[in-house]
C-alpha cells in the first residue's frame, strides 16, 4: 500500500465498513488519504444507512398499544408465605425428629426392662428348681456350706463324757 | 446520545424500583424499535404485535434481573430473538399440519400506511429486493445483518444480543455484507432513495 495508485481491494473496503480497526496500519493510512478508496467505503455505508431508513420508513407501525400488569419489587415482607412455608416445614421435620428420638428411647427402656424381666424369671425358675427339687441326704456333703458331720463331730470331741458313760 | 442514554439508565433504574411511570416511558422508548426488529423477522404485523406485547411483558417481569441498566437496548433485543425463535419454531410444527399460516402471514405482510403511490411502488420493490437479500443470507449472516443494520446495534451490542464473540459477528457481518454487494436489484433501488 506504499503506493497511492493501490487502491483497496473489495475485500478490504468490506472489512473498513466492518470494522475499519481491523485493518493493517498501512491499509488505514491509505484509506485516510485516498479519496478514491474513502468514496468507495463511504458508498457502501450510505447504502446501508438508506437501507435501514427505508426499513424503518416501510415497516408497519404497531397499532395495539402493549398492557402491561405491573409487577411491584419483592420486599422481604411479601414473602411472608415463603416464610410461613418455610417455618412450618421446619416445625414439621422438628416433630418428626423428637417423635423419632422419643420412640427410639421407649424402645430401649422396653428392651432393657425385658431383658431384665426375663432374667428375673430364669433366676426365680432356678430357685424354684432348687427348692423343688433339693439334693437327697446321701449328697450334702458335696456342697461346700454343708456343716452336719463336722458339727456332731466336734460335740464328740468337746464333751467325751458320753463316751464314758457309755463305757460305765 | 449519552444523554438519552442516561435518561433510558435512570428509567430502568426507577422502574427497577417498582415506579409505574418509568415503566411506561421504557415500553414507549423501545415500543416501534421492538415491533419493527420482530416485523422483519416475521413479516407478519399481527404476529408482531402479539409477540411486541410477550416481549415487554417478560421485560416488566425480569427487569429487576438485568444487571447493567444502561445495556436494556441489546437485554431487550435478546428477549426479543428469543421470543421470535419461540415462535418460529411453533410455527414450523403448525405448518407441517397446516400450509395456510404461511398463506396468510403473507398477505399480511404488506404494510398499508403509505399513501404516496410512488412510495407504495417503491415499497413493494423494497419488500421484494429485501426480502430477497435476507433469503439469500444464512441464518447467522440474516441475523447479524439485520441487528447492524436494520435494528442499529453497534458490533459489540449485536455481539451481546447473539452471545457470541466480536470477532465472530465481524466474520457474519463481511460475508453478510459481500453477499449484499452482489444484489444489483437493491442496489439500484438504495441508489434511488426515499421520495
Amino acid at each position: 500500500m506504499n503506493s497511492k495508485n493501490l487502491h483497496l481491494n473489495e475485500d478490504q473496503v468490506i472489512r473498513s465498513v466492518v470494522d475499519e480497526n481491523d485493518l493493517p496500519a498501512t491499509v488505514r493510512n491509505h484509506l485516510s488519504t485516498c479519496l478514491v478508496c474513502l468514496g468507495e467505503k463511504k458508498q457502501i455505508e450510505q447504502e446501508l444507512s438508506t437501507l435501514g431508513r427505508m426499513a424503518r420508513e416501510f415497516a408497519p407501525l404497531p397499532r395495539r398499544e402493549v398492557r402491561l400488569p405491573f409487577y411491584k419489587p419483592r420486599s422481604l415482607w411479601s414473602r411472608r408465605p415463603v416464610f410461613a412455608v418455610g417455618f412450618a416445614a421446619v416445625l414439621l421435620i422438628a416433630g418428626i425428629w423428637r417423635y423419632a428420638l422419643v420412640t427410639t428411647s421407649q424402645e430401649k427402656m422396653m428392651s432393657q426392662i425385658m431383658w431384665e424381666t426375663k432374667k428375673d424369671e430364669q433366676l426365680m425358675a432356678e430357685i424354684y428348681a432348687l427348692e423343688e427339687y433339693a439334693p437327697v441326704d446321701v449328697y450334702p456333703d458335696i456342697f461346700a456350706e454343708s456343716d452336719v458331720g463336722y458339727f456332731d463331730d466336734f460335740l464328740r470331741f468337746v464333751s467325751p463324757l458320753e463316751v464314758n458313760q457309755n463305757s460305765v | 446520545m449519552a444523554d438519552t442514554d442516561h435518561h433510558v439508565t435512570e428509567l430502568v433504574e426507577k422502574a427497577r424500583a417498582g415506579n409505574r411511570a418509568s415503566l411506561g416511558q421504557l415500553v414507549d422508548r423501545f415500543h416501534k424499535d421492538v415491533f419493527r426488529m420482530v416485523y422483519y423477522r416475521i413479516y407478519s404485523p399481527m404476529d408482531a404485535e402479539d409477540l411486541t406485547q410477550e416481549i415487554f411483558m417478560q421485560m416488566s417481569k425480569s427487569l429487576s434481573s438485568l444487571k447493567d441498566a444502561g445495556s436494556i437496548r441489546p437485554w431487550l433485543f435478546r428477549i426479543a430473538l428469543n421470543r421470535v425463535r419461540d415462535f418460529r419454531r411453533k410455527k414450523s410444527i403448525l405448518s407441517f399440519f397446516d400450509t395456510t399460516i404461511e398463506l396468510e402471514a403473507a398477505a399480511q405482510a404488506a404494510p398499508e400506511n403509505h399513501n404516496n403511490p410512488a412510495n407504495a411502488m417503491m415499497l413493494k420493490e423494497f419488500q421484494l429486493q429485501f426480502r430477497q437479500l435476507t433469503d439469500s443470507l444464512s441464518q447467522r449472516e440474516r441475523e447479524v445483518f439485520l441487528l447492524r443494520f436494520v435494528d442499529h446495534l453497534g458490533i459489540r451490542e449485536t455481539a451481546d444480543v447473539l452471545k457470541r464473540g466480536e470477532s465472530t459477528v465481524k466474520t457474519h457481518l463481511y460475508r453478510a455484507l459481500k453477499k449484499f454487494r452482489q444484489n444489483p436489484g437493491l442496489h439500484d433501488l438504495l441508489k434511488g432513495g426515499l421520495l
